[in-house]
């Protein structure tokens, strides 16, 4: 019996473990969950089932999207949110890269700081909102603050982790080819850490806009949350839905962002062209 | 102190006097990991460590290299005490050490990068130790790309050409299968020769401790000490470049059931761990 690739010999199933899923399959499963999602929500406001008012239909919202980004100015509104987002992002990284690499490195420094640094981590940053309030008032710095809050004790405690795990032996070679501290921090550890490093930014944006959102429902006029703040109060349920999608897509975006700037950065991580 | 000199007359590259280390564990009792150990090599020699799992070879290796400080005793090269991790002591490891963002040339320039060579002598050097270890055609792959065996051909390629004063290995064929292990023992033979290094290596391979080895240090458990000092002098004056080279000579069947009697008397019980 001769056993051809393709050939009907090898069984094959829906469900099997361990096997991998070719490409086309993989996208026509994944559209497929947001159609029928986006199916019965159509169903449910067409049928009457639900009250429009409360719940617009999918297309009404994609509609009011359009208006919004045409006729309303949301651009500015969507404009703020990302510049807040990225300057208090890029504040929490330029201190938590390189705080938490010491930390990973050096006992000393671990020791020094991890005490402070774990003790924030379990102190949610929302609570700070009404002291920031008294402190910054209403302008842009509680915001940020809040942002910065919320991200940075985590972010050091990730990239510290991350440092820690560099492997001994990488680090023992550098030490008995003759290079010192310094050499071998910026020559092994660094760049050995580098692709966690990204990845821990990646999944830290995610939790950034959360905290985005809430800073800007409770104590802003502009922004995306903002709007969507201004919109609940004359039951626009319609735009309160666009903001949302808007910002699932923009989180999505960064998202891809990160994935190809890993694959730019780090092209010797990849091991498809063996 | 200058240099020491062995029975033989011949100075000393490397000399251990009286080395113990005791590691402190933070619960339960210290682990007295190696007692003792004095043993000599002599320059241009290739010395190896055997002995069961857990005697202390890799220990020894480590406190050879700085990486471990002793409890007691004395290390010295060239007559000098070791302290310290140097370029002067490089060691290939067991596991993969290449570094995944740089191509095979520039891990092999690594070291010298970090002593300040200049460029031009560093990619001289590099070229000819990576053709040494036959990996030309990949110089500017990157590990990622490469066998387990080509990887540890990188490694030794990085340290040769740092230009150490004496060569560390452990087990630096330990993790390959059993035909690509074999390769690499010959290569080893013949850049031993061509580059005329001293080396200290660790191996509980038998058949690679005889092939390799000028000198071997056995050492027993507990405590982890040198048991006895064996020279495979059935294979002076011979010129071997083969496993079967070796085979074939007269001694080397007397010597494996020696070694094999050893390890069986010292590694029988495997009862700690
Ligand atoms: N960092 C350490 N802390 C505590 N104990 C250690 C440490 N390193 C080694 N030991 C102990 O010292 C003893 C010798 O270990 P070593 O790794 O030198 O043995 P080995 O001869 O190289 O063994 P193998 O052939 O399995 O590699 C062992 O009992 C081990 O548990
Ligand atoms: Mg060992």
């Amino acid at each position: 019996m001769t056993v051809r690739s393709g050939s009907s010999v090898y069984r094959r199933r829906w469900f099997e473990f361990l096997t991998p899923l070719g490409q086309p399959w993989r996208l026509i499963l994944g559209v497929s969950i947001w159609v029928i999602f986006f199916g019965i929500w159509e169903i449910a406001v067409l049928s009457g089932w639900v009250n429009p008012l409360l719940v617009p239909s999918p297309v009404d919202v994609l509609i009011t999207l359009y208006e919004l980004f045409a006729e309303r100015g949301f651009l500015s509104d969507v404009g703020i949110s990302i510049a807040r987002i990225l300057g208090s992002f890029a504040v929490a990284c330029v201190i938590a890269i390189p705080l938490g690499i010491l930390m990973g490195s050096f006992k000393a420094v671990e020791a020094f700081a991890n005490p402070f640094v774990s003790a924030w981590r379990y102190l949610p940053a929302p609570a700070f909102i009404p002291i920031l309030l008294m402190w910054f008032g209403t302008g842009e710095e509680p915001k940020l603050a809040l942002l910065f809050l919320g991200v940075i004790f985590f972010l050091i405690t990730l990239i510290m982790d991350h440092t820690a795990q560099v492997r001994t032996e990488l680090i023992e070679t550098a030490m008995t080819l003759g290079g010192n501290r310094s050499q071998i921090l910026w020559t092994v550890v660094v760049p050995a850490v580098l692709p966690n490093v990204l990845i821990a930014m990646r999944q830290m944006l995610a939790i950034a806009w959360t905290y985005l959102v809430i800073a800007e429902i409770i104590a802003s006029t502009t922004g995306i949350g903002a709007m969507m703040m201004r919109a609940r109060r004359f039951l626009h349920t319609d735009d309160i839905m666009a903001g949302i999608l808007t910002i699932g897509v923009l989180g999505l975006l960064f998202d891809v962002m990160f994935r190809w700037l890993y694959r730019v950065l780090f092209p010797y991580l990849d091991q498809g062209e063996r | 102190m200058t240099s020491a000199t062995t029975t033989a007359g011949v100075s000393a590259k490397l000399h251990l006097q009286d080395v113990s280390k005791t590691f402190r564990v933070r619960h339960g009792d210290d682990i007295e990991a190696i007692k003792a150990v004095s043993f000599e090599t002599p320059e241009n020699e290739v010395c190896v460590l055997l002995g069961p799992s857990g005697c202390g070879k890799s220990t020894v290796l480590r406190m050879v290299a700085g990486l471990e400080e002793p409890t007691s005793g004395e290390l010295m090269l060239d007559g000098h005490p070791i302290a310290g991790a140097d370029r002067e002591r490089g060691m290939v490891f067991q596991a993969y050490t290449s570094f995944d963002w740089l191509t095979v040339q520039a891990n092999v320039e690594y070291g010298m990068r970090l002593n300040a060579v200049p460029k031009k002598e560093r990619r001289e050097r590099a070229a000819h130790f990576i053709e040494l270890v036959g990996l030309t055609k990949f110089s500017q792959s990157y590990p990622k790309q490469l066998s387990g065996g080509m990887k540890q051909r990188v490694a030794i390629a990085r340290t040769l050409a740092n230009d150490p004063t004496i060569l560390l290995m452990d087990e630096p064929f330990g993790a390959l299968d059993a035909q690509t292990r074999w390769h690499m023992q010959e290569l080893m033979m013949s850049i031993v020769e061509a580059a005329n290094t001293t080396v200290l290596m660790v191996t509980h391979d038998i058949e690679e401790a005889i092939f390799l080895g000028d000198r071997i240090e056995f050492m027993s458990r507990h405590p982890g000490t040198v048991h006895e000092e064996i020279i495979p002098d059935f294979k002076r004056g011979k010129r071997i470049t083969t496993k079967e080279d070796l085979i074939g000579l007269d001694g080397y069947g007397d010597l494996e059931r020696h070694i094999l009697k050893l390890m069986r008397e010292q590694g029988g019980d495997d009862t700690d761990h």
